[in-house]
């Protein structure tokens, strides 16, 4: 791509391609935003004559509410994969939650301390832990 | 992508993130969700989304109405963020080596053209496919029913490539590695291995089709695995490396992760996890009900039509029932004709509720050597689901 850096249009789509709340989302059902048929029109073709096969991946990812240890979450787990990881769960007690941040660490090697891994785990918990009960609220979320 | 092209992409980008983007994201963790978000990723069309970064796409349960699903909504399940977005065909090349006399490193092309051509239908499915339904709920992708699908394959048995790359006496395993990457390096790369011989029984291959046309980018462009009657995890998307090994394989993926308990169907209780875990391998038998959908109307006096997949490893599907009372009384469905024993058989039934109501129909399938579905099953993993399905309608 010649394109760098020469069009002030091109600086402000990167602009808000970085800046946070403009995290691209391609919500098919809001058809007022057709970013969908943009890319896939300006996407490199597969025929024989381009040997090249690329694409651009979007990203949808959810915003996440204030809270203790919210940080932790989002610099030390954001790091590999989507915040939709936790998101796309059903609500969890706090020791599978503990588990799964444990397995992080311990499994695939996070790079968070002891006291990380409590915070992540009080943050997980209030955003998507079980309520007092110890019952999740079946079917309100993940399903 | 020529500039003006990009210049558009980016200045429509920009134009939507700016005007609306602080307030369209809709999803706020830690409030319930709405149905299902459907979205468009590249060279697909709008799946339901479970992760973007890296994807897990399901398929929206009215393509399985067709006997093959089509490749822009077949299901998207990656392990590791570094997937690859860009293949340059020029450059591409399976490398095959290990305990090889004849190293191999073949261009897409040299695959076409040098190597007998295969096909083969068969049905792909994720091991994890169903696991939302599991009782006590597990940690893992959430999906319902549709992280399966059935295609037409197309490419070149890994048999007759490992012949050409001559494989050494001693032969135990055979690794499979692709180009997705780790975003950590303590993060084990993805790679799956297969015996010796399962790998040189003629019937796994490597495909560079999927329905006729190349693969979608995030189903594996260029070449995937096939391992049919197998479980997804083997087949390994954007396949680059195959390793033959004179001893047992082992890494993460296989020692750890993707295990089963070793009890019959992979089942164990919450309550006493199993001790004993082998590798996931071949799919058990289950069936999928496809119609009516959860928003078609069932109408009471008028016989209406049920239908559904049902698929196993490879024996074949003899016999699906479907009961309208709740597993009280069953009747055979019909089943279309076989189409290969990997791939899934549809089967129908027709269905005149007499009176309006709340019914609950339940489908069982069993397969020629007498397997049959599950009454009750649960294990840590939330793999090889197939509870016999239910499902309430209402009838109008």
């Amino acid at each position: 791509m010649g394109a760098k850096n020469k069009s002030p249009i091109l600086a402000l789509g990167l602009a808000a391609l970085i800046a946070g709340c403009g995290r691209l989302s391609n919500v098919a059902k809001e058809p007022d935003h057709d970013i969908t048929n943009a890319r896939t029109e300006a996407m490199p073709d597969s025929k024989p004559d381009n040997p090249v096969h690329a694409i651009m991946m979007p990203h949808d990812e959810p915003m996440f509410p204030p809270g203790p240890g919210r940080q932790e979450f989002v610099t030390e787990c954001v790091v590999c994969h989507s915040p939709r990881y936790v998101t796309m769960q059903p609500r969890f007690s706090r020791a599978t939650w503990l588990g799964e941040v444990n397995k992080m660490k311990n499994v695939y090697g996070a790079h968070v301390s002891e006291e990380q891994v409590q915070k992540i785990t009080d943050y997980l918990v209030s955003i998507n832990g079980q309520l007092d009960t110890g019952q999740a609220p079946k079917g309100t979320y993940g399903e | 992508m020529n500039r003006r092209g990009f210049l558009q992409l980016i200045s429509a980008t920009a134009a939507a993130a700016l005007t609306a983007s602080c307030n369209r994201i809709n999803s706020v963790a830690g409030t319930s969700p709405g149905p299902a978000r459907l979205v468009r990723f590249p060279e697909k069309t709008e799946m339901i989304l479970l992760t973007d970064r890296p994807p897990q796409l399901e398929t929206p349960l009215h393509y399985f109405r067709q006997d093959l699903t089509p490749n822009e909504a077949f299901f998207v399940r990656w392990h590791l963020e570094g997937i690859p977005t860009s293949v340059d065909l020029r450059t591409f090349r399976l490398n095959v080596s290990g305990h090889v006399r004849q190293p191999l490193q073949l261009s897409v092309d040299e695959l076409r053209s040098q190597f007998e051509p295969n096909s083969i239908v068969a049905v792909n499915q994720c091991s994890g496919n169903s696991r939302s339904f599991f009782e006590p709920r597990v940690p893992g992708g959430q999906w319902k029913h549709g992280a399966v699908g059935n295609a037409k394959w197309t490419g070149v048995s890994v048999k007759s490539i490992l012949d050409r790359a001559q494989v050494k006496s001693g032969a135990v395993d055979v690794a499979f590695n692709g180009l997705d990457a780790p975003p950590l390096s303590s993060v084990a790369d993805f790679v799956k291995a297969l015996s010796i011989d399962h790998a040189r029984d003629g019937e796994v291959m490597i495909a560079y089709a999927m329905n006729d046309q190349a693969l979608p980018m995030v189903n594996g462009f260029p070449l995937r695995l096939v391992v049919p009657g197998w479980y997804g995890t083997y087949w390994v998307k954007a396949l680059s490396d195959i390793t033959v090994l004179p001893r047992a394989f082992s890494n993460f993926w296989t020692d750890k992760a993707y295990r089963i308990p070793k009890a019959a169907n992979g089942t164990e209780s919450p309550k006493d996890l199993a001790k004993d875990t082998v590798p996931i391998n071949r799919f058990n038998v289950r069936s999928i009900f496809v119609r009516p959908g959860p928003d078609e109307t069932v109408h009471s006096g008028i016989a209406n039509e049920i239908e559904g997949v049902a698929f196993d490893s490879g024996h074949g599907i003899r016999r699906v029932e479907v009961s309208t009372d709740g597993g009280a009384t069953w009747a055979d469905a019909r089943l279309d004709a076989e189409i290969g024993k990997y791939s899934w058989r549809r089967w129908r039934a027709s269905w005149t509720p007499s009176s309006r109501g709340q019914y609950r129909l339940m489908a069982r399938a069993t397969n020629a050597i007498g397997e049959t579905q599950s009454k009750q099953q649960w294990n840590r993993s939330g793999f090889m689901w197939n509870v016999i399905q239910e499902t309430d309608v209402s009838v109008e």
